[in-house]
């Protein structure tokens, strides 16, 4: 009987308790995002409604890195009000999986910040690998390869590379399989610093071009290929 | 004799770990690195920001890069110039909680293939801590 009693007073607290606090509720805390290859910027929204029966002042919202703001039309809710915080991540020179959060902190439980999740898929158009070739002092100056992996679902047939120094030579062959280019490099001079960017072009997306890149570097005292 | 008693656990594990632990044990390649070790490395350092261009505007260690995932593809090439074999790469972001300076410091490790790539602990905001 005891036990009872308990289990019902326990559950009037719950009951009871739960509407006289002010309380933000938010549809959703994560967002999962997945750009285009040609967008900029990716863009989430997470909206809240004050539940409660008083007003919840926003005090702070905190984004993880300088790559990501977020913007809040209102900080102080009234009961039953919505709103959201508007999330935007720069995606610059990214690729992958991007995970951020932004910390929103409230006046009505302080102390107990919500964290909201920003999860972006970045589609990787080209993987290059190395980004940095280098022929440091004492090195013979042979060709050294580049490996390029198109991304499963682009359409990518052809490279064109450029060079910024023309002492660097390249040239682009297909791959063991339909989804990867070796491109190979050779400096062609020696006695002198290079220091060269490759800058390689897909044939896709055609409407804008992606550029990736690639450093060469040729230290003055590596050695010509012998004959 | 109670401190005697005290110290016996200390001196037990001093000697099973003898091997493992050395306070001059420099960090592993792409430790964290403290401010004061990064310090004593003087000129070999070579500094790297990879906070957003405007932080790095507003103050930076001196003659720090800036390079940060933003503008990575252009950045890059200034740093790779400023590389040399020898040098340690010391990347540091806006304060202990950031991530940007482990992205960069991964992506120079894994994608530039650089070694003696490092996170300073604490960041900028240790930097201005330990009075430039």
């Amino acid at each position: 009987m005891k036990i009872r009693t308990a289990l019902v007073l326990v559950s009037l607290m719950f009951v009871l308790g739960g509407p006289a606090r002010a309380a933000l509720v938010w549809e959703t805390t994560a967002a999962d995002l997945h750009p285009a290859v040609s967008d900029k910027t990716a863009v989430a929204h997470f909206k809240y409604k004050n539940t409660g029966d008083k007003p919840i002042k926003i005090t702070s919202v905190h984004p993880s890195c300088g790559c990501t703001t977020a913007a809040l039309a209102k900080d102080v809710v009234e009961p039953n009000e919505s709103g959201e915080i508007t999330a935007t991540f720069n995606i610059g020179d990214r690729s992958g999986v991007q995970n951020k959060t932004i910390t929103v902190m409230t006046d009505d439980t302080p102390g107990q910040p919500t964290i909201l999740k920003l999860t972006a898929t970045i589609q990787q158009l080209l993987q290059v690998a190395p980004v940095f070739v280098y022929w440091p002092a004492g090195d013979v100056l042979n060709s050294k390869t580049i490996n390029v992996d198109v991304g499963a679902e682009f359409p990518v047939k052809k490279l064109t590379v450029t060079s910024t120094d023309k002492a660097i030579a390249t040239e682009v062959a297909p791959g063991p399989n339909d989804k990867t280019f070796r491109i190979t490099v050779t400096p062609t001079e020696s006695g002198r610093p290079i220091n060269a960017t490759l800058k390689i072009e897909p044939d896709f997306p055609k409407e804008t071009t992606k550029s990736f890149y690639v450093n060469v570097r040729v230290d003055s005292r590596a050695k010509p290929v012998t004959k | 004799m109670l401190l005697g008693l005290a110290f016996l656990p200390a001196i037990g594990q001093a000697i099973y770990y003898r091997g493992a632990v050395s306070w001059q044990q420099p960090p592993a390649d792409s430790a964290p690195v403290s401010l004061a070790q990064a310090k004593g490395w003087g000129g070999a350092v070579l500094w790297i920001d990879a906070r957003p261009e405007e932080q790095f505007a507003s103050g930076h260690v001196p003659k720090a890069l800036l390079l940060n995932e933003d503008n990575w593809n252009s950045l890059l090439p200034l740093v790779l110039a400023a590389w040399s074999p020898e040098r340690k790469l010391v990347v540091y972001c806006s304060r202990q909680s950031c991530d940007a300076s482990h992205a960069v410091a991964e992506r120079l490790r894994q994608e530039a293939g650089l070694k003696n790539v490092y996170v300073l602990q604490g960041g900028w905001e240790e930097w201005q801590k330990g009075g430039q």
